[in-house]
């Protein structure tokens, strides 16, 4: 009925049918979530052409769109332009009308479109800016979804420069419109197809990815609870001491009780407990230290190699090893920077921490050396004859090997305790947080450096897009490191 | 460093003499206080080696006791084990004629801050 009425007013508007571009499902289903503005230029240009071809209202719309029969659903291109553009304001008039009442319900049945003058430009291009608002989404739905020629009357209300820019052009360039156009239409397509398969791929890698990050580590915490028990010298897989087994367990346990520490005292800085308690707190962990450093040393006993090789630890650990562990003036040149300000004194003291680590490294690593030279000699040496004793002498020298770690791990248990003494309560706390923090991120580095993506059938920006999938995750489990 | 190997100098010499019947430790006592630092090591011994260059990384200058190549060297080797009650004899440090220790004790000292001014206060150190 209303659409009567508009008829009957502006009579010399002819019924507009609807006209919908008609979109096979088919299209719907290919877009997924991805917009694609390939496809959306290609079918306003299509249309463009198809509508300075075809007579208007050849085609009946798709019955899908026509949602409210009583409302024609019409298109109108923007205000400025060509001549079309006049003819056909009157109709964009009442296109506005229906179109906006989809939006805005029964209000605008009271809207008279006889109120509106379609030959009144600036009340027009009102509408038409209220339409773009209302309409864009529809429409660009609609367009992009469409990919064959469009039917029935008018273009589509968008204001697109392109568009505007062939509207104006004149019968010559169509037919080179057609050409260019087109090749460049099918390239669109084509990247955007590409990027799209891209995207999938990513997603998928992605997936996958983390799914065998939360495997591994499932994996690494159930070996760790059993820890590494392949019953040492039977079995098949036995070739790991039962020494360096029964260590193994042990710093498993350890290092769960220093996540445990970590928390304390943690949560006692949040919480500014008194200097008294924290300190009662920070001596437990600093005994807790001393446990490893204990448990070290009998573990030197049994299996020194495993201590020095550094297979107690991650792959990254590993890779900063000296002397079965961490390098003690790396650990104070890390806190320095760390570190809140410090007075003079303390300035001095950690001064003095790092040179005289550096010095008794530095002893160390030549005492190491030279025994490392002996032992060469001794292999080296020797004929045939005497092989067995040489071997037993060469035995006796790897017993000094036990000295060595011991003494580094002396070393390293003194300068955690230097740092306790040198610094306040407070700043002490701060400073062992940040040790263990910065060692359970170096243990987490080793889990993702252990799963990450390594599949190399997607092209190059897939590889790019592995180490951006990397940083991702790092930054999603940044949990996982406050937790250390 | 000085090394009191096989030196049979005057002064040496009078003391191993004077010491025939001397309990080991008593010449342990009268050769520490003899120089600002002493060091007994042996010179097969790879920690020995590392202590020694502790030392000389710090610019001091120590007087060493090779135990295996000084006349009744075992006697203090043995007294040295019994007085450290450690697995090991040498090396063994004193500064300023007062016994540091084996190795874990000079480093722990070290890195405590005590052992450069105990250095400073036997004049190995001027710095």
């Amino acid at each position: 009925m209303a659409s009567h009425r508009i008829e009957s007013d502006l009579g010399h508007i002819p019924y507009a049918v609807p006209h919908i571009i008609h979109p096979p499902s088919t299209f719907i289903n290919q877009e997924g979530s991805a917009f694609d503005f390939g496809e959306l230029e290609e079918a306003i240009v299509l249309q463009t052409v198809n509508d300075t071809k075809q007579p208007l209202y050849t085609e009946k719309p798709a019955a899908t769109l026509e949602m409210f029969p009583s409302w024609p659903m019409r298109f109108h291109h923007t205000p400025r332009g060509s001549s079309k553009s006049g003819e056909e304001s009157t109709d964009s008039g009442s296109a506005v009308h229906a179109l906006s009442s989809r939006g805005e319900g029964s209000r605008l049945e009271l809207e008279s479109p006889v109120g509106r003058k379609a030959s009144s430009s600036s009340d027009h291009h009102q509408m038409i800016d209220q339409m773009h608002h209302l309409q864009i989404p529809q429409q660009l739905e609609v367009a992009s979804a469409s990919n064959s020629p469009r039917t029935g009357i008018s273009q589509p209300q968008l204001a697109r420069p392109t568009s505007e820019k062939r509207r104006g052009a004149g019968s010559n360039s169509e037919r080179m419109l057609d050409a260019k156009t087109l090749r460049r239409l099918a390239q669109n397509r084509e990247a955007a197809k590409k990027s799209r398969l891209r995207k999938k791929a990513y997603v998928q890698q992605l997936e996958s990815s983390r799914i065998r990050l939360s495997q591994l580590e499932q994996d690494l915490q159930r070996a760790r609870s059993q820890g590494f028990f392949m019953g040492g010298g039977g079995g098949a897989g036995g070739n790991i001491s039962s020494g360096a087994a029964i260590f193994d367990m042990e710093y498993a346990r350890w290092l769960e009780d220093d996540h445990k520490h970590m928390t304390e005292i943690r949560t006692a800085l949040q919480a500014h407990l008194s200097d008294g308690d924290l300190r009662v707190i920070l001596d437990g962990y600093i005994t807790h230290y001393d446990e490893i450093f204990r448990l070290k040393g009998v573990a030197a006993k049994s299996d020194v190699f495993h201590l020095i090789t550094g297979m107690w630890t991650t792959p990254a650990e590993r890779c900063f090893l000296w002397m079965g562990g961490f390098r003690p003036s790396e650990l104070v040149k890390m806190l320095t920077a760390q570190l809140d300000p410090l007075t003079e004194q303390q300035v001095m003291g950690i001064y003095n921490l790092q040179r005289s680590t550096e010095q008794a490294e530095g002893a160390l690593s030549q005492g190491l050396e030279q025994l490392q030279q002996s032992l060469t000699d001794t292999i080296a040496s020797g004929s045939v004859n005497d092989s067995m004793h040489h071997m037993a002498v060469a035995l006796g020298k790897l017993t000094n090997l036990e000295g060595f770690v011991r003494q580094a791990d002396n070393l390293r248990q003194q300068t955690l305790h230097q740092l306790h003494r040198v610094l306040t309560v407070r700043q002490a706390a701060r400073c062992f947080l940040v040790i263990g923090e910065y060692y359970g991120r170096l243990r987490a580095l080793s889990s993702l450096w252990a799963s990450r993506p390594r599949e190399t059938f997607i092209g190059d920006d897939i590889l790019c897009q592995a180490t951006t999938d990397l940083q991702m995750v790092q930054q999603s489990s940044q949990n996982h490191f406050s937790n250390f | 460093m000085h090394y009191q190997a096989e030196s049979y100098g005057n002064y040496y010499a009078s003391t191993v003499r004077q010491s025939a019947a001397v309990d080991p430790l008593e010449r342990v006592v009268r050769l520490a206080s003899g120089s600002a630092v002493v060091i007994f090591s042996l010179s097969t011994c790879c920690m020995c080696h590392a202590v020694k260059r502790l030392f000389c990384g710090m610019g001091v200058n120590p007087t060493v006791y090779e135990l295996d190549l000084v006349p009744r060297g075992k006697e203090i080797e043995r007294a040295l084990m019994r007085v450290l009650g450690g697995g090991s004899s040498v090396p063994v440090v004193f500064v300023g004629g007062k016994l540091v220790g084996a190795m874990d004790r000079v480093m722990a000292s070290h890195i405590n801050g005590t052992l450069v001014p105990l250095l400073k206060e036997a004049g190995a150190l001027w710095l």
